[in-house]
């Protein structure tokens, strides 16, 4: 390993892992955008239903353990990793429920949402979601490095 | 190398106050130079127009030949340490060490050679992941410390960063600051009012009263040879006896007690014989037996040392004898001074030979 690698993967003992952090937290400003975007519709009686609700406590699930994920990666917690990419997978699947089944559905012959809104709608899960893949990519890749360097120091390797 | 010298520096607030009348001192490269005096005597003051966090009014500061007097504080290249640490509470040990070479952008790998290397010297390697909460004080000032050693400063300021500690935590600190002014070499000004610490730190005491300074010295020549009567009962603990005291003949007369001098020292006063003198003489240097007596009034026995006080004639004294002794209230003790310090009533200078 090079001295300035070295020095970069020692520097993890002293300093938080932002990068991972930050991004779990654009997840969840994506997530906002796209709840907002939502629930702004006014289509009739639609989404008087109890998957509305289901989706409202599932945004606020989503939110607070996106925020733990996001505090959890920033001190290099390799478990908290697998709940990002969880998260993010539920965000894909999101798709399939809200913005596919309402951008189909017709209400007095109208579109419940229309493709503007719906585009964002997508755009805003599938960012969010990358956002929880890299944030866990980030921090498995940089939670191994520090493990690694902290047994090599134990050992008097380094 | 970092040479210092403040030249007929004066500081005048807006409201007329003067604070420093005509401060003059050079530093030398690696010196360790302590101001000391009571609060209020200008040393903070003088402290932080070497900063460049107060305007200087009249006088130049020059830092290796080059004039800073106006030049702002983030471009002096010094470091100062505060009383109160001065620690962003919610940022880690590395991150406050890290902070300033942080805002100047320099590479994370470089600062972070550098936090490890400060943090090696203060023994904080194990601290660097805790907040300042988490420390003790003795720790924290040592973070202030490596906060100003990672910036590699010309100069170190430190401006009583011991006075928040108990005495315990003092004296180690104390010599923490020493040991690491032994290692870095580097030119530092401190301000204190303790005198304990100028005595044990300074490579040379600069002793201020009333915005002036009264004497520059090392801490031997300070204590041995002290200019003033304000120096005189200002450095030791504790403080020097003074007797107001007329020559007559070959006796020094006091209100109450008679003391022969030998011929030198009748040289030293000749000029004295109907002027008005002030004898000083240091705790230390009063020595059990003698033609004088001390009356006791109470002793304060510290161990190795006794502090025996009490009068002698009219004038009150404090004597240091060595070892554990033991007066009772009202006890006549035969006393002599080993040593004895001249001052000129009027001018309250010491009285040196050849007048100097």
């Amino acid at each position: 390993m090079s001295e300035d690698l070295q020095i970069r993967t020692d520097r993890m003992r002293y300093t938080k892992n932002k990068v991972s952090a930050r991004l779990a937290l654009l997840a969840i400003v994506f997530n906002v955008v796209f709840f907002i975007s939502l629930y702004k519709s006014n289509v009739g009686t639609y989404y008087y239903n109890v998957l509305m609700g289901a989706s409202i406590v599932y945004n606020l699930v989503f939110m607070l353990a996106a925020f733990l994920g996001s505090e959890s990666v920033k001190n290099y917690r390799r478990g908290y990793s697998w709940l990002l990419v969880a998260l993010g997978v539920g965000q894909l699947i999101r798709i399939f429920i809200y913005p596919m089944n309402a951008h189909q559905a017709v209400v007095s012959g109208a579109p419940v949402m229309g493709d503007g809104q719906f585009l964002l709608s997508v755009i805003c899960l599938v960012g969010s979601a990358l956002c929880l893949f890299a944030a866990a990519a980030v921090n498995l890749q940089k939670s191994r490095a520090l493990a690694r360097h902290i047994a090599s120091l134990e050992t008097g390797k380094a | 190398m970092a040479e210092l010298s403040l030249q007929h520096i004066d500081k005048i607030y807006d409201n007329n106050v003067q604070a420093v009348f005509d401060f003059n001192l050079d530093v030398k490269d690696g010196e360790l130079i302590v101001l000391v005096g009571p609060s209020g005597c200008g040393k903070s003051t003088t402290l932080r127009m070497v900063a460049g966090l107060e305007d200087i009014s009249r006088g130049k500061l020059l830092l290796d030949g080059r004039d800073i007097t106006q030049v702002p504080a983030k471009d002096r290249d010094m470091a100062m340490v505060f009383q109160n640490y001065a620690l962003y509470a919610h940022m880690t040990i590395y991150e406050n060490m890290a902070f300033s070479l942080t805002l100047r952008k320099e590479n994370p790998n470089v600062i972070h050679k550098k936090v490890l290397a400060a943090a090696e010297i203060l023994d904080l390697t194990a601290q660097l992941n805790k907040k300042p909460a988490q420390l003790s004080g003795g720790q924290r000032q040592r973070v202030a410390m490596g906060r100003s050693i990672v910036r590699n400063p010309k100069v170190f300021l430190f401006d009583e960063p011991l006075s928040n500690l108990d005495a315990k935590l003092r004296g180690a600190t104390r010599r923490e600051i020493l040991l690491l002014h032994k290692r870095l070499q580097a030119t530092m000004l401190y301000v204190t009012h303790d005198q304990t610490e100028a005595l044990t730190l300074a490579d040379r005491i600069v002793c201020m009263s009333m915005g002036h300074v009264q004497q520059v010295g090392t801490p031997l020549e300070l204590y041995d040879d002290p200019a003033n009567i304000f120096v005189a009962s200002f450095i030791g603990l504790p403080p020097m006896n003074l007797f107001d005291v007329a020559l007559s003949g070959e006796e020094l007369i006091g209100d109450g007690f008679r003391l022969t001098l030998p011929p030198e020292q009748l040289d030293l006063l000749r000029d004295y014989r109907n002027r008005k003198l002030v004898l000083g003489v240091r705790p230390e240097d009063v020595t059990e037996g003698g033609t004088m007596s001390l009356r006791v009034s109470n002793c304060e026995n510290l161990g190795m040392n006794t502090l025996v006080h009490g009068k002698l004639g009219e004038h009150h004294i404090t004597a240091k004898f060595r070892g554990w002794s033991e007066y009772g209230d009202g006890e006549n003790v035969p006393v002599s001074f080993s040593r004895m310090h001249f001052f000129d009533k009027e001018t309250t200078n010491a009285i040196r030979k050849g007048g100097d």
